[in-house]
């Protein structure tokens, strides 16, 4: 992974900006939020007191039975068909029964279903009526008050027959519906308003059940959709709110308002994005009941249920419209200690969703800026950064490929920063690695000269000693000594030769000449010193025209001959071949002989590498600066020296292009 | 009455030896350590040849100096530098300044007594008239072995010893090649392959800067190289 890549890994820790101000906006959202909360329901509390104050008709505390408004007319017939779309709300009564009622303009509804699976039947008339499955059913009007027995012993009319004495304006008997199959019975009778009942209660006795009592009723006020409480409510509602009584029970008493928001012009309304932002990223907590939004006689929402509870409970819904939000506030009603209901206000808003997107929206927008700025100025940087290091490491591969020596000052050593720190390490350390190959390049030849002026003492010495009049047994001695310091001589001066050759090899001049001429006497002086080995000539017919140093390319060829001779077994081959190339000539010596070790052959022409083995006495020093010799012509005439093993032999050959030409004058 | 020779070396083991030695072959040599002594001696009474080595104590060229100086006294003392130097610019310096020959410490006393013997012989011979034997003459080059005097078309050129052997071993058989060792041999010198290389360089440059048309000295590569008639 390269460095810039890592550092747009790096420039993504931007990425945390949004989120952070996401965070940001959010929290924002929910203090609004409290703050509109907080607002609604104090308008809530408000509202519960006035209430209580103008003494208004609120529902009574505890349950009640509520009447629901028929919506297609009802039919007594001990059946539910007509009741369907008030069947959802139908109000459980005991373990096994359910109560639906309703009311018209004329008259209220009664449907009861109870399921009984074990059946005791008898008729309201029958003696035994109370101890068979039958229905007590008390209704109240103002003081009066009265209670019917309601049984049949086989589907169809009934007439539910009153238990008590006259009691006013009540009937004495009610006509009812009575039905029945495996799973139940049920029974459906009507009663006038204008008997303006009040209250009513219901017992269901089931004889297989085992009822101790078979004559007590439940009885609970009635309660209904209030049009003067709606009034009353509609009275101190506060603008843009929709204010909902309801019954301890949660049943809708009375409304006022509607959810309606005021139409926004096309341009500000929030778009489709705007709000699938603001859903998925902000209103999360955003409850999706949709039993508010209906039509429904009961609100059983959580926040009435914790209203009922007596607590201040308040919800968020998403809105109907768009982009908008309800904040719903529940509020008990509490008059003499008693929960008299709850206080529903809900207040539809895009205020809220508006700010909070605008705000994420302003933020993203400058993060992703941010970003793009960031990894646009973190990938420059890298760049550069890229850029100047690689500049500094193509400085030290050819300061190393060239002994430590630059041509030419390093880069970045005036940089103030750590790269220039480095640089300038380098520069130091490429310094040092220069001298020190410098020194090794020139210790030998310093070391000869420190050498030469003892050896000239000794040399000289021993010359005197000759005329010394030495007795004749010490003249072995003598012949021995000078020969120690020949061969000294010898070290010493080939010690010498690579700086020396170095020098000769700088300041060679070229000539125009035919290699083929070079080679061809080359080869004919190498015959003599052949001896008994083959020597082969491979010359091109035509002149191989050369600008080059013709005592330099000869002294390379005797030096590889000498090489090359060494090598050879007696009777062995040598040859010698010259080939033109493209852009300059080859010249070949190759030779009978053991193969090159893999290992040397990288270093074979550095100065002072030798594969000989240890130099047997008597023979002359060898330093390994023959091939450096041929090395260094080679790269005087812009070319190079390779070997190569054949098959059963060595070739060394001389890449040459010839010098370059220098300008007249 | 012997002849006197003058060495300056600062090694006084190498001038010991030295003095000893020329003592020996028959001439009075005397040593000196510094350029200064040198110097002070010299005012009183030229020597008949100075043999110089180079770096002088502390003065690295204090030879060279020593030479330029002797050499406004007298454009005709034989001078002989020695040194532990080889480097041809040492050596071209030394000619430059009117040195009759650069020889190395390696040279061994024999090789110094012959090319003292050859100088003082040199300038002998040029107050005696030439004797005609000793007269090798080869188209326009004419060379006089006692003399050790070479002219080409009758201008002498300024040859060392060294360089006159060399020049005296080419033509004597000319046309014959003679390898490094044998201009070695025959020079007495004892140097190696490059150094050869450059006595001829220098012969060569010498006969063309009074003769641009000189081609006469041919190389053989990887032989050695031959005097063409």
């Amino acid at each position: 992974m390269s460095l810039r890549q890592k550092l747009l890994l790096v420039a993504l820790c931007t990425l945390a900006l949004p989120v952070a101000g996401w965070l940001y906006v959010r929290q924002m959202e929910t203090l609004l939020r409290e703050g509109q909360a907080q607002a609604l329901v104090a308008s809530a509390r408000a509202m519960a007191r006035s209430l209580v104050v103008v003494d208004a008709p609120l529902p009574p505390a505890g349950p009640a039975w509520f009447l629901q408004r028929a919506n297609v007319p009802i039919t007594i017939d001990g059946y539910a068909d007509d009741w369907a779309s008030l069947s959802p709300w139908a109000q459980p009564f005991g373990k096994n029964s359910r109560v639906m009622l309703a009311e018209d303009d004329h008259w209220v509804y009664f449907y009861i279903d109870v399921r009984a699976t074990h059946r005791r039947r008898a008729d309201a008339a029958d003696r035994l009526a109370l101890n068979a499955d039958h229905l007590i059913v008390s209704i109240a009007s103002g003081d009066d008050s009265q209670r019917y027995l309601m049984a049949s012993a086989a589907p169809g009319a009934t007439t539910a027959i009153a238990l008590d004495a006259d009691a006013g304006v009540l009937p004495d008997r009610i006509n009812a519906q009575w039905q029945e199959d495996g799973s139940g019975f049920r029974a459906e009778f009507r009663l006038p308003r204008g008997l303006r009942l009040d209250r009513f209660g219901l017992g269901v006795h089931v004889a297989a059940d085992g009822d101790p009592d078979p004559l007590t009723a439940d009885n609970r006020p009635l309660i209904d959709f209030s049009a003067p409480l709606s009034q009353e409510v509609a009275r101190l509602a506060p603008d843009g709110v929709r204010v909902r009584i309801l019954s301890p029970d949660a049943w809708l008493v009375a409304q006022s308002g509607k959810l309606a928001l005021p139409d926004l012009p096309a341009g500000d309304r929030p778009g489709w994005f705007a709000s699938l932002v603001y859903r998925s990223l902000l209103a999360t907590r955003l409850d999706s009941d949709s039993a508010w939004a209906e039509d429904a006689p009961r609100i059983d929402l959580p926040e009435v249920r914790e209203a009922m509870q007596g607590k201040t409970a308040t919800a968020w819904r998403a809105g109907e419209a768009r982009g908008s939000v309800v904040l719903a506030a529940a509020m008990p009603i509490q008059m003499q200690g008693k929960s008299h209901g709850v206080v529903l206000l809900e207040q539809p808003s895009r205020a809220v969703p508006l700010l909070a997107n605008r705000a994420l929206f302003g933020l993203l927008l400058t993060s992703f800026a941010v970003l793009l700025v960031a990894g646009g100025v973190l990938l420059l940087f890298a760049t550069r950064l890229t850029i100047r290091l690689r500049r500094l490491r193509n400085a030290a591969e050819r300061a190393q490929a060239n002994d430590g020596r630059l041509d030419g000052p390093f880069p970045l050593t005036d940089a103030t920063d750590e790269l220039g720190d480095l640089a300038r390490s380098f520069e130091r350390l490429f310094e040092v690695v220069g001298g020190y190959t410098d020194y090794l390049r020139t210790l030998a030849s310093k070391l000869s000269h420190e050498l030469n002026t003892p050896l000239a003492i000794v040399k000289s010495s021993l010359d005197n000693l000759d005329h010394a009049g030495l007795p004749p047994e010490a003249a072995p001695y003598l012949a021995r000594a000078r020969d120690g310091v020949a061969r000294l001589g010898q070290l010493v001066r080939a010690m010498s030769e690579a700086s020396r050759m170095e020098r000769a090899i700088a300041s060679a001049e070229a000539e125009d000449v035919d290699l083929a001429d070079i080679v061809r006497g080359c080869a004919e002086g190498y015959r003599a010193l052949a001896g008994d080995r083959r020597l082969e000539a491979e010359l091109p017919p035509t002149p191989v025209p050369m600008h080059c140093s013709p005592e330099l390319i000869a002294q390379a060829l005797d030096k590889l001959f000498d090489n090359a001779l060494s090598f050879t077994p007696p009777g062995g081959w040598l040859r010698i071949a010259l080939t033109s190339t493209v852009d300059g000539a080859d010249i070949e010596l190759s030779n009978e002989g053991p193969p090159l070790p893999a290992a040397m052959q990288g270093r074979l022409f550095d100065s002072l590498v030798s594969l000989r083995d240890k130099a047997t006495p008597g023979d002359a020093p060898h330093l390994g600066l023959g091939l450096y010799v041929v090395r260094l012509v080679a790269e005087r005439h812009q070319g190079s020296a390779s070997a190569r093993n054949l098959e059963g032999g060595v070739a060394f050959t001389l890449h040459l292009k010839g010098l370059p030409r220098q300008r007249l004058g | 009455m012997a002849r006197s020779i003058a060495i300056v070396e600062d090694e006084p083991l190498i001038r010991a030896n030295y003095v000893e030695a020329l003592n020996r072959f028959g001439y009075e040599a005397r040593g000196y350590g510094s350029r200064r002594d040198a110097s002070t001696a010299f005012a009183m009474r030229l020597p008949e040849l100075v043999i110089i080595d180079i770096g002088l104590g502390d003065e690295p060229e204090g030879g060279f100096d020593l030479c330029r100086e002797l050499r406004a006294k007298s454009a005709t003392l034989p001078i002989i530098f020695l040194t532990a130097r080889d480097s041809d610019f040492d050596v071209i310096s030394g000619l430059r300044l009117g040195a009759d020959d650069y020889l190395s410490k390696d040279t061994s006393l024999h090789q110094l007594a012959a090319r003292i013997a050859a100088l003082f012989r040199r300038i002998e011979s040029l107050k005696a008239p030439a004797a005609s034997e000793t007269v090798i003459e080869h188209g326009p080059l004419k060379l006089e072995s006692e003399r050790m005097r070479v002219l080409w078309n009758g201008i002498e050129i300024p040859l060392t010893v060294t360089e006159f052997w060399m020049v005296h071993t080419l033509v004597r058989f000319p046309g014959h090649v003679k390898n490094r060792d044998q201009l070695m041999r025959e020079a007495e010198l004892v140097v190696d392959d490059a150094t050869i290389t450059s006595h001829i360089k220098r012969i060569r440059k010498k006969f063309i800067a009074l003769a641009p048309e000189f081609d006469a000295i041919e190389t053989v590569h990887g032989v050695g190289y031959r005097w063409t008639p």
